[in-house]
């Protein structure tokens, strides 16, 4: 792995970036989140928060599935919420709002993924 | 615990952010002990008076206050005023007419506009089709803001009356004005000279009484006359028409209240609110200041002669057939209820009623006598011959979550079963249950129910009260209990920081008893449901205007060894520095075994409240036909208020927190400003639509009013801020008129 990392674009390094902080998201999810569990509280959190650790994990390694995983993860958010809460914009702003934005950044990191992908395969197939 | 401490430990390292370990106010793990095997002193309460004798020994607390019997610390008696005497209360004169018992239709002769409090005027000039036009007429400075050096005790509150050519009105530190009311210009003025010692909580003077006298001839000084009870306990009455003190009255125009108090030092008792004068007698209530400790200075309330300034009666809980004034080293009953709130007089019925708060020491009952327990967080109608209760309605049981009553009562006529109008009472609190009583017995007018009050894991030897009154007949000013799912943030991040201090908490509703292993959440709160604004009540219309808050507190009670360690003494230590510790929310309760850690149930990283807006409403009640909601929506847009105290600038009506009250006029417009946006509204009375808003230059954490001048209609706000609201403090008075009416 580490001779991969050569020669980053730009949006390659923002894209590494961005499952970092995944990851540091989803570990708060995991840790808080099962503290919230143990007390009697939602499991929604420790669930995503799983999610968002494999995610960004995966991001990380140049993987699409994990881009995927995160909007997985985002589409469970959406879901929970509108159960919990229904369609009220107030309840759903600390909900969804930030997750979504950060959904549509994740979204834009497809393409650099997939060409990190491809340009791994070369690699492998030299 | 531990667990917790660790996980968060890692979050924290590895996030950066907000440590969960702050999820507990503090580590109640590392207290130590069962909250019983630290119980010291007589502990469990079965409603004997346990106040000390002149020869109890000293408390063993690291922290406490001195005796009850040790001398008044030096400036308690601000303007050494020698005792005054007493006198017969059959000898008070017949009072004259007063033009708060009807007002001239362009006057606001009261507090509340006049002797019903009902905060109606009947001028017609403003409408919601041109409320838009107005403008400021004329602003006016008071002088009395926080100083370099001076913590920011700050909030005005003031509301000025107006009668005749004269806007009558105080400044935070109790300076008295007469104001043009058409220009604003200062016609005279009396500095009282208040030190900044004096100040309690809050600096803070609601208004002053106009009174006219029977004794002193029209034309003479101090025919009319302007009283005023200050924040360092002083009556002063001075001439209507110079501002000179009124020789004829007390010691030079001044009575000393403190008389009678026993130990206490500046700031531990004041007045801020206007003194109803009823059939001659002048009423005196007083603040003590919440938390510090249980023998705090008496809430006795008391009688004057509005003529002389004599002592007539005292209302002392614990000693009910004895209304004399303490001779030699006596004092009035230590801690027992006081009433901060604005009374209100029934000349008719010879009454005052007096919204009381609780005994000192607000989250332990234990120490509490039954004579206490009858009369805490409650209306009390006191006759004003004898000083004696002739009713008592009692809106919290053994009240231990600081719902004591901010609201004056409102005075208007109910229809009865016969078609006759009831004379009744309005009684907003900060519950937000709203109690309509007859004022003749006390009895409710709108059905009341005694429901059971759960209460699991009571303090040990402080049981609560089985059930409660809830006013059913009555729409709720409040929220349902709070669930998981109404925490909010700006991201599942503080959302889940909040869930997880809403599970880490006792919380069985609005009753859950205070606790020492773990935080409780009290909701409504102390700053809850109704506070010190009050309603407004149109006669015509029949439409009540209420505006409240949905502010829930995050408490927990600490062992005294915690509590010592917190730093936490009374005022009255000699340790006590002023500004710091103790006053605001965490409380020594020293006496008790415990003290008291009080918070907003806020995320404190942020500075956000934990709950879903909104957390201030404002809303019209149809008193005439079934007491139906005709409109009710959230108050206050989001522009001044934000994460980590940044002003949006967003005109999100998102209803802040609110504290002030409204004014509702013939012209059918409700004026109100209290939100913590820092702007007024003038809203239509029967749509609730917002008609106009401005920005004022401070908090307008103030009742307005509104009067006439040369024919005009204007409208008047004490911008003076909230420290505690954390809204930027002025002293300025701002009054806005239509365009063509400015000064």
């Amino acid at each position: 792995m580490p001779n991969t990392y050569g020669s980053r674009t730009l949006t390659e390094w923002l894209t590494l970036l961005l499952g970092g902080v995944i990851i540091l998201v989803g570990l708060y999810f995991v840790i808080a989140g099962g503290d919230l569990a143990m007390l009697g509280g939602s499991v929604y959190y420790v669930i995503c928060g799983i999610l968002l650790v494999a995610g960004g994990v995966f991001m990380v390694m140049g993987r699409t599935l994990g881009a995927y995983l995160y909007l997985g993860a985002l589409a469970y958010t959406w879901v929970w919420s509108l159960w919990e809460v229904g369609f009220s914009p107030v309840d759903l702003l600390p909900r969804a709002f930030g997750p979504t934005l950060l959904g549509i950044l994740v979204a834009l990191t497809i393409p650099v993924l997939r060409r990190m992908e491809t340009r791994r395969t070369l690699r492998g197939a030299v | 615990m531990r667990r917790s401490h660790l996980l968060a430990t890692v979050a924290c390292a590895t996030l950066a952010c907000a440590p969960l370990a702050a999820n507990a106010q503090f580590a109640p793990a590392g207290s130590g002990g069962s909250p019983t095997s630290s119980v010291p002193g007589p502990g469990n309460g079965s409603g004997n008076s346990f106040e000390p004798t002149e020869n109890t020994p000293a408390a063993k607390s690291r922290f406490s206050g001195p005796s009850p019997y040790a001398p008044q610390a030096p400036g308690v008696n601000a303007a050494n005023l020698p005792d005054i005497g007493s006198m017969d209360p059959n000898d008070v004169p017949q009072m004259a007419p007063q033009q708060s018992a009807s007002p001239a239709s362009g006057d606001w002769a009261a507090y509340g506009h006049d002797d019903s409090q009902m905060r109606y005027s009947p001028l017609s000039e403003i409408t919601p089709q041109n409320a838009d036009q107005l403008k400021v007429a004329f602003v006016y400075h008071t002088g009395s803001y926080p100083r370099p050096g001076q913590t920011n005790k700050w909030a005005a509150e003031t509301t000025p009356i107006k009668v005749g050519d004269g806007l009558y009105m105080c400044s935070a530190q109790n300076d008295i004005m007469k104001l043009d009311p058409a220009t604003g210009k200062e016609i005279w003025r009396h500095n009282i000279n208040e030190k900044y010692e004096a100040i309690p909580y809050t600096a803070a003077c609601k208004g002053v009484t106009y009174f006219t006298s029977s004794q002193v001839p029209e034309g003479q000084p101090c025919h009319n006359r302007i009283l005023e009870g200050t924040l360092d306990m002083r009556l002063i009455a001075v001439d209507a028409a110079t501002g000179n003190l009124c020789e004829g009255f007390g010691n030079g125009g001044q009575v000393n209240l403190m008389q009678g108090l026993g130990e206490s030092v500046p700031g531990f008792v004041s007045m801020t609110t206007p003194p109803p004068v009823v059939n001659g007698v002048v009423v005196v209530n007083h603040e003590v200041l919440d938390g510090q400790r249980r023998w705090a200075p008496s809430g006795v309330i008391r009688g004057y002669d509005a003529e002389s300034g004599k002592f007539l009666w005292a209302w002392d809980v614990n000693r009910p057939d004895d209304h004399s004034q303490p001779t030699g080293n006596n004092h009035y009953s230590r801690g027992t209820p006081n009433s901060w709130a604005a009374m209100t007089g029934d000349n008719a019925l010879g009454l005052v009623y007096v919204p009381t708060g609780n005994s000192a020491s607000d989250y332990y009952s234990a120490l509490r006598s039954p004579e206490e327990n009858k009369v805490s967080s409650a209306v009390v109608a006191l006759d004003v011959k004898t000083g004696s209760p002739r009713w008592v309605f009692q809106t919290v049981h053994k009240d231990v979550w600081d719902y004591d009553i901010g609201s004056q009562a409102t005075l208007m006529d109910m229809p009865g079963q016969d078609g006759q109008p009831v004379p009744a009472l309005i009684m907003p609190t900060k519950r937000g249950q709203t109690f309509v009583l007859d004022r003749r017995d006390g009895k409710p007018i709108l059905p009341v129910e005694e429901r059971p009050a759960p209460s699991p894991g009571v303090i040990p030897g402080d049981p609560r009260s089985p059930t409660q009154p809830w006013s059913t007949g009555f729409p709720a000013l409040r929220v349902p209990d709070l669930k998981e799912k109404d925490m909010w943030g700006m991201s599942p991040i503080d959302q889940l920081f909040c869930r997880i201090k809403f599970r880490r908490a006792n919380y069985t509703g609005e009753f859950t008893p205070p606790s020492v292993d773990k935080p409780w959440i009290e909701y409504p709160g102390y700053n809850g449901g109704s506070d010190w604004g009050s309603v407004s009540y149109d006669p015509q219309s029949g439409i009540l205007i209420a505006n409240w808050n949905i502010t829930p507190m995050y408490d927990q009670l600490v062992t005294r060894k915690k509590a010592d360690e917190l730093g936490l003494m009374p005022i009255d230590d000699p340790n006590y520095k002023p500004g710091g510790g103790g006053a605001e929310g965490n409380g020594a309760m020293d006496g008790t075994p415990y003290g008291i850690v009080v918070t907003p149930f806020w995320d404190q990283y942020t500075g956000m409240m934990c709950n879903r807006p909104p957390y201030g409403m404002i809303t019209a009640i149809d008193m005439k036909h079934g007491q139906k909601v005709l409109w009710q929506h959230p108050l206050g847009t989001a522009r001044a208020n934000g994460p980590w105290g940044l002003p949006t600038g967003l005109p999100w009506e998102i209803g802040t927190p609110n504290n002030g009250g409204s004014v509702v006029t013939a012209g059918g417009v409700v004026f109100i400003a209290a939100a913590t946006d820092n702007q007024i509204r003038a809203i239509d009375e029967h749509t609730g639509k917002v008609v106009w808003s401005a920005v004022l230059p401070g908090g307008g954490q103030a009742n307005p009013m509104t009067y006439e001048a040369n024919g005009h209609q204007y409208v008047a706000i004490m911008a003076g801020g909230h420290h505690f609201m954390m809204t930027p403090v002025s002293d300025q008075l701002v009054v806005y008129a239509l365009p063509d009416h400015k000064g």
